[in-house]
Parts: C-alpha cells; sequence; structure tokens
C-alpha cells in the first residue's frame, strides 16, 4: 500500500514538473477539492456500514481528546528539539510544530514573520503531509492503529484521513476526523501564540 | 469553511452505509473503487506540488531542514500518542 501512495506522489509531482502546462496550477485546487469530497463520501460509508460504532465512540468519550492533545504536545515537541539541534530560535520551531501539516495556513502565518520561516513552515509542513501518507500504513502494522493518527495531524480530517481508514478501520478513522478538527482549530492560535515571544 | 461540508460529506456517506441503501455491487467492490479514488487524489496531489514553482524552488534551499523538522513531529507525535493508546482503547474501546 505505501509503495503505491508513494508512487502515486511522485508520479504526480513528476508530471506536474515536466508534463502538465502550469497554466493548469489555478485549477488543481479545484480537483483536489472534488477528489478529496469523493474519498470522505466513501469514509462515510465505511463508518456507516459498521454498525454500533458511535456507541463505541461514546463509550471511550472525552479520552479520545487525549490524543490530538499528545498529537499537540509530540509536534511542537519533535520541532523544538530538531530545531536545538539546527540552531534554529525556540520560538519559531515550536511555531513552525504548531502547523500540524497545515502547510497553507501556518506559512502564511509565518511569512508575516520572515519570508524565511514562512518557507520553511511550508517546505516542513508540506514533508510532514507526504511522509505521512507513506508511512501510515507501516505505522499502523507495525506500531498500532491509534498511533497511524499521529503522522498525519491536522490532515488526519481531510487528505490523509482516506489513507488512515484504509490501514486501521471505521472506528479509528472516527477518531482520526475527530483529531484532525481538534488540531486543525488549534493552528491560527499556537502559530500566531509561539510567535509573541 | 470546508469542516462543515466534510462532516456532512461523511454523514450522507454514513447514513447511505447504515441503512444499507447502496447496491450490493457498490459495497462489494467498495474497497477497491476507493483504493482507484485514493490513488488518483494522490497523484493530482503530487501534480499540484509539481506545478508549484515556488514549492520546488524552495525546497533546493531549505528542503533537507524542514524535512527533519517533519520527521522530528512525527516521531514524537506517534510516541505521545502511543503513551496513552492502551488507555483509550482499555475499555469499550477495544481495536477491531
Amino acid at each position: 500500500m505505501s509503495i503505491a501512495i508513494l508512487a502515486a506522489v511522485a508520479f504526480g509531482i513528476l508530471s506536474g514538473i515536466f508534463v502538465f502546462p502550469s497554466s493548469m496550477e489555478s485549477s488543481m485546487g479545484l480537483f483536489i477539492n472534488i477528489g478529496l469530497g469523493l474519498l470522505l463520501f466513501f469514509v462515510g460509508i465505511d463508518i456507516g456500514s459498521h454498525r454500533g460504532i458511535l456507541s463505541k465512540i461514546r463509550r471511550i468519550g472525552f479520552k479520545v481528546f487525549l490524543v490530538p492533545l499528545m498529537v499537540a504536545i509530540g509536534s511542537i515537541l519533535g520541532t523544538a528539539v530538531a530545531g536545538i539541534i539546527m540552531g534554529v530560535a525556540l520560538n519559531e520551531s515550536a511555531a513552525i510544530g504548531a502547523g500540524f501539516g497545515w502547510y497553507s495556513l501556518s506559512a502564511i502565518e509565518l511569512s508575516r514573520h520572515s519570508a524565511y520561516l514562512g518557507t520553511l513552515a511550508f517546505v516542513t509542513n508540506i514533508s510532514r503531509e507526504v511522509i505521512a501518507l507513506v508511512t501510515i500504513p507501516f505505522i499502523a502494522k507495525y506500531v498500532g492503529k491509534l498511533e497511524a493518527i499521529a503522522p498525519a495531524g491536522a490532515t488526519a480530517m481531510d487528505t490523509v484521513l482516506p489513507v488512515i481508514s484504509k490501514a486501521t478501520n471505521a472506528n479509528v478513522a472516527i477518531i482520526s476526523f475527530i483529531t484532525g478538527v481538534v488540531l486543525s482549530s488549534l493552528v491560527p492560535v499556537l502559530v500566531p501564540f509561539f510567535m509573541l515571544f | 469553511m470546508n469542516i462543515l461540508l466534510y462532516i456532512v460529506l461523511i454523514l450522507i456517506g454514513g447514513i447511505l452505509g447504515n441503512r444499507r441503501l447502496l447496491p450490493e455491487w457498490v459495497m462489494k467492490y467498495m474497497d477497491q473503487i476507493q483504493f482507484i479514488c485514493l490513488l488518483l487524489l494522490l497523484f493530482i496531489m503530487g501534480v499540484s506540488i509539481g506545478l508549484d514553482e515556488e514549492v520546488i524552488r524552495s525546497f533546493g534551499t531549505i528542503g533537507m531542514q524542514g524535512i527533519f523538522f517533519a520527521v522530528a513531529s512525527i516521531v514524537f507525535s506517534v510516541l505521545g500518542v502511543k503513551l496513552i493508546a492502551p488507555y483509550v482503547f482499555s475499555k469499550g474501546g477495544e481495536e477491531e
């Protein structure tokens, strides 16, 4: 599964660079939205056809929110440690980590401080999304199904959700969606917050 | 606000799936249909990355730094969730 995912992304990137005319760039957003909408619809069918899932999630209760909490702490701690190793200011590293893979928003927010920071946030978070897509099937198989949500960050509710849903089960797919929603709403708050320091 | 649209789409799918409103053959091939659509979406996402000259240019300059940041945040996130996974799935939410 990972190989097929990697091949599809890599083939896409190469075709984007060498085959498709750059005039197509403006319509890509629409294509992505259509594809994404279709896939989320499928994820819904998958969740719906497994009866009793909602009651299961209800039994887990507020503990589902531990997942986004740990992903948030882990993401920020991770970039902070990486930043210390690479000599990037602590607040800037933390702000980049708080992008949680939502590259467009974190990059726009941080480019107000410097073009370098904006670009770094962009590259980091787009890499996170691509790495997440490729590693999630492995993590689901060898580490754990719940852990497979972690790499996705904010994208656990949209672009990466179909991969998580396919690699795990309908139960984890719902937790993934909730995680993505919580993390996405934290990005516009946390990224500017760290830049206050 | 895309979140609302996502929720609506998942809900419509959920209701169709729950009430068994889809023809048998669609459900039978659901996995394959889903996977082909997924690969198509990933291809399109790749194309949009490749078409964006800004991205390609910035990868040349600070690509390694960004990838290191990304890997670090993924590793720490996975470890973080690993800590609480047994607790979340402790009772009632057992893995299928």
